[in-house]
């Protein structure tokens, strides 16, 4: 018989670069895991402590739900991060006649880049063709590559969110042109801005092997220990996705924390709906709670440098206080302080999360009917999505949609975006 | 010449350090595309004005009459262009074709609208130039289309114009009204790629002393610095006030997102779309808000009280930064600021070309009632 969700605790873990941290949650109780020496305070030494104490405190956990962002961006930033070198291949109509537009806004981002490669092709937002895909360049491109020893590969065709034809053949070339390479496309992630997508799939590779590591290690902890607890891992916008899901796309974890951290505090709060003031350096950093979920939007994460197409929460430096004169500011959800240390705060928006999946393109309409297809389609697409990031069926509702003209684009050009949560499978864990 | 209301003095010269205050002032006034090309463009113009050295910006009347000089703007849509961004050559390239034409060598550049993406792209061309920026515009904000200019009220003529695509293809437009260049040059943007970089309004220094809106630019600048302080929401609106005219009329969420709620006229760019706004405090109206590709109106409990020439934007009070209408979301707490437009949109001819009426709402102006 698969286990209630109630019956069971929830364990939140949060990957730092020096150490690990754990909470287990257990309906209203929250119990911050703390390894006695000896235990380890790293993933394996805290991962069997947090289900140690879920054990002691409720019978069991169903899940562990783990954080990797700080690993992964401490990584990213650091010069000796050990990311593996990556190849990107632009495909555009003209390549960049000027220095700063050939390369990434982002200096980390850059510095992952070994080679780069335009290639003539492209279409536009709506997908129509821009230009053929040249197939010499991309011939030479492919002659070019096996040689230089790069394994990881990021392709981003202008247009390829409504066409992703040109990404695909580019893919599929130097896939048989480097045998067993990892490639990262684009149009897998949607969203808008070239630099923007293509900052996404160059992260894709680069975290590849330090995310494949990190899983695999949990795995092999919890496969170690007594039960039957499944593996988690946090996404960006407060979610969470299976490991199969994450090590295909590393680059959706990136940024969880912030997230993590808000719902963690509305949840110790008893709120739905709040704002929250994180501490952050001496200062305060303000996030949205909106019904149990994080405020998030494709944005730039803080420290990075350019934006992502992969949605992650948006905080923003609360200003000093009010001066003297103005009465209080006019708001209609409470603001809260949290007092709990911010690693526990991750821990427990990490444990309370819930499987979750992000669509955001355009498209075209004209007419009513047309504009009820395209939703309709979207958000049976973003459920798909969300059933694959381990939801239970039946379980799924759409957290968020807009819908919204983009302006001075033609007549009937609109952007979509859908935002999809579920309740857990607890079939999958063994209670 | 006596200086606006709300003058805080203008800018010498435009360096790398100020493109986020002009990225974000510019973004005030015309706050339709969100931030996806931001850190492209933005690094692209610091780029070349760290290695091309500062933008002089000057007044028109500092500028000889005789100096011949060019607008530049981004025709079509930023989010086309962030997705395709410039190779870098488009401005140029489309102001070099008009000096080939004419035989004349641009003494000076201006933006055709000091906001949005186009409020850079002029200082982009300038420094790929080496020739100075004029501190004024044609519109003082967006509108939609590229006769509604104070230069076009002046009759001055936008052509030639040439623009230029990312695909580098590029098209010359050589005819006698205005309205005609515009829905000349519409089919082919879409083609070249969603945008391209428009060349247009030749004309000379002294022209542009009666024929273009003073100070735009560094206006943007200033505003910009001020909502890069991120003060508190009520802070800001107050500064902002003092230096623009702005005021919120009001506060609340986004409760609804419309489209295709009124006739439209595919002349304009993007259909239109309303927004409904349940405000939290005060009178507790709803408002609906009425969308092209900027705010065109904005109406409490059915009633008018803001409307285009006016300049309208959200800002989204939780982050404390300005929402753009590519990114609402239902669930956004937002001030609704109207903000008065130059003088010249309220003449009859000038709402004539960008009133409500234009918009197919034909009500009185709420500032003529």
């Amino acid at each position: 018989m698969p286990a209630h969700a109630e019956d069971v605790a929830h364990i939140g873990v949060t990957l730092r670069p020096g150490r690990a941290y754990a909470a287990v949650v257990h309906g209203d109780t929250v119990v911050p895991v703390e390894p006695v020496a000896p235990a380890r305070a790293d993933a394996d030494g805290v991962i069997a402590a947090a289900v140690a104490t879920a054990t002691r405190v409720a019978g069991g956990a169903d899940a562990v739900t783990v954080d990797i962002a700080p690993l992964l961006l401490d990584t990213l930033l650091r010069p000796d991060g050990g990311i593996p070198p990556v190849a990107v291949v632009r495909i555009v109509p003209r390549a960049a006649t000027d220095p700063e537009l050939a390369r990434s806004p982002a200096e980390a981002v850059e510095r992952a880049i070994a080679r780069r490669f335009t290639v003539a092709g492209g279409h536009d937002l709506l997908g129509n063709e821009l230009c053929p895909l040249d197939r010499s360049a991309l011939a030479s491109l492919c002659a070019e590559l096996p040689g230089t020893g790069i394994r990881h590969v990021a392709v981003v065709a202008a247009g390829s969110q409504a066409r992703p034809a040109h990404e695909r053949e580019v893919a599929d070339a130097i896939l048989a042109a480097v045998p067993g390479a990892r490639v990262s496309v684009a149009s897998d992630y949607g969203g808008q801005g070239l630099v923007a997508r293509e900052a996404t799939v160059v992260l894709d590779c680069a975290l590849t092997p330090l995310t494949e590591r990190v899983l695999d290690r949990c795995e092999r902890t919890l496969a170690r220990l007594p039960g039957d607890v499944v593996l988690r891992v946090a996404r960006g916008d407060g979610g969470y996705s299976t490991p199969s899901r994450i090590r295909v796309t590393p680059v959706v974890a990136f940024g969880a924390t912030d997230a993590l951290e808000l719902c963690g505090a509305a949840h110790l709060a008893v709120l739905a709906d709040c704002r929250v003031l994180l501490p952050r350096e001496g200062r305060r950093l303000a996030g949205e709670v909106r019904h149990r979920l994080a405020v998030v939007r494709p944005a730039e994460p803080v420290g990075l440098g350019t934006e992502l197409v992969v949605p992650t929460a948006v905080l923003t430096p609360e200003p000093e206080e009010r001066p003297g004169g103005l009465p209080p500011r006019a708001a209609d959800v409470p603001a809260i302080r949290p007092d709990a240390d911010r690693y526990l705060l991750a821990c427990v928006g990490a444990a309370i999360s819930r499987p979750a999946s992000w669509l955001d393109e355009v498209a075209f309409i004209e007419s009513a009917a047309e504009l009820d297809r395209v939703r309709r389609d979207a958000e049976e697409r973003a459920t798909a999505m969300v059933m694959a990031n381990g939801a239970a069926p039946g379980t799924t509702h759409i957290a968020e949609i807009s819908t919204v003209a983009v302006p001075y684009s033609p007549s009937g050009t609109i952007r979509v975006r859908v935002r999809v949560a579920g309740a857990p499978d607890v079939r999958l864990a063994g209670g | 010449m006596t200086a606006p209301a709300g003058y805080v003095g203008a800018t010498a010269s435009i360096t790398a350090d100020d493109v986020p205050a002009l990225y974000e002032g510019a973004k005030f006034y015309s706050p339709a595309v969100g931030d996806a090309g931001r850190s492209s463009v933005s690094a692209w113009l610091a780029g070349l004005l760290e290695r091309n050295g500062p933008v002089p910006l000057l007044r028109v009347e500092s500028v000889a009459p005789d100096t011949p000089c060019v607008s530049v703007c981004v025709l079509g849509s930023g989010s086309a262009m962030a997705d395709l961004p410039p190779a870098g050559d488009e401005f140029v390239a489309a102001v070099r074709q008009i000096e080939r034409l004419q035989r004349v060598r641009f003494g000076a550049i201006y933006p055709l609208a000091a906001a949005t993406i186009s409020a850079l792209v002029a200082v982009v061309t300038a420094a790929q130039l080496r020739v100075p920026l004029l501190d004024a515009d044609g519109m003082g904000r967006t509108f939609a289309l590229i006769h509604h200019t104070a230069m076009h009220l002046a009759g001055v003529s936008p052509t030639p114009l040439v623009a230029v695509g990312p695909t580098g293809e590029s098209v010359l437009v050589e005819v006698p009204s205005g309205p005609r260049a515009d829905r000349l040059l519409r089919g082919n943007v879409d083609t070249v790629g969603g945008w391209a970089a428009l060349a247009a309004y030749p004309t000379d220094a002294g022209t542009l002393r009666r024929a273009a809106l003073p100070g735009t630019v560094s206006r943007i600048a200033n505003v910009g610095r001020l909502l890069l302080d991120r003060p508190d929401p009520d802070v800001l609106v107050t500064r902002l006030g003092a230096i623009t005219g702005c005021r919120r009329v009001a506060r609340g969420r986004i409760t609804e997102l419309e489209h295709l709620s009124r006739p439209s006229d595919v002349t304009i760019p993007a259909h239109p779309s309303s927004l409904v706004v349940e405000e939290i405090d005060g009178l507790t109206r709803q408002l609906r808000i009425e969308l092209r590709s900027e705010i065109v109106a904005v109406f409490a409990d059915g009633a008018l009280i803001a409307g285009a020439p006016d300049l309208m934007c959200l800002l989204d009070v939780s982050r404390g930064a300005l929402a753009t209408l590519d990114s609402l979301e239902p669930g956004d707490l937002v001030d609704v600021l109207v903000t008065p437009a130059d003088a010249v949109w309220y003449s009859p001819e000038g709402m004539e070309m960008v009133g409500l009426a234009s918009h197919g709402i034909p009500l009185a102006h709420p500032r003529r009632r």
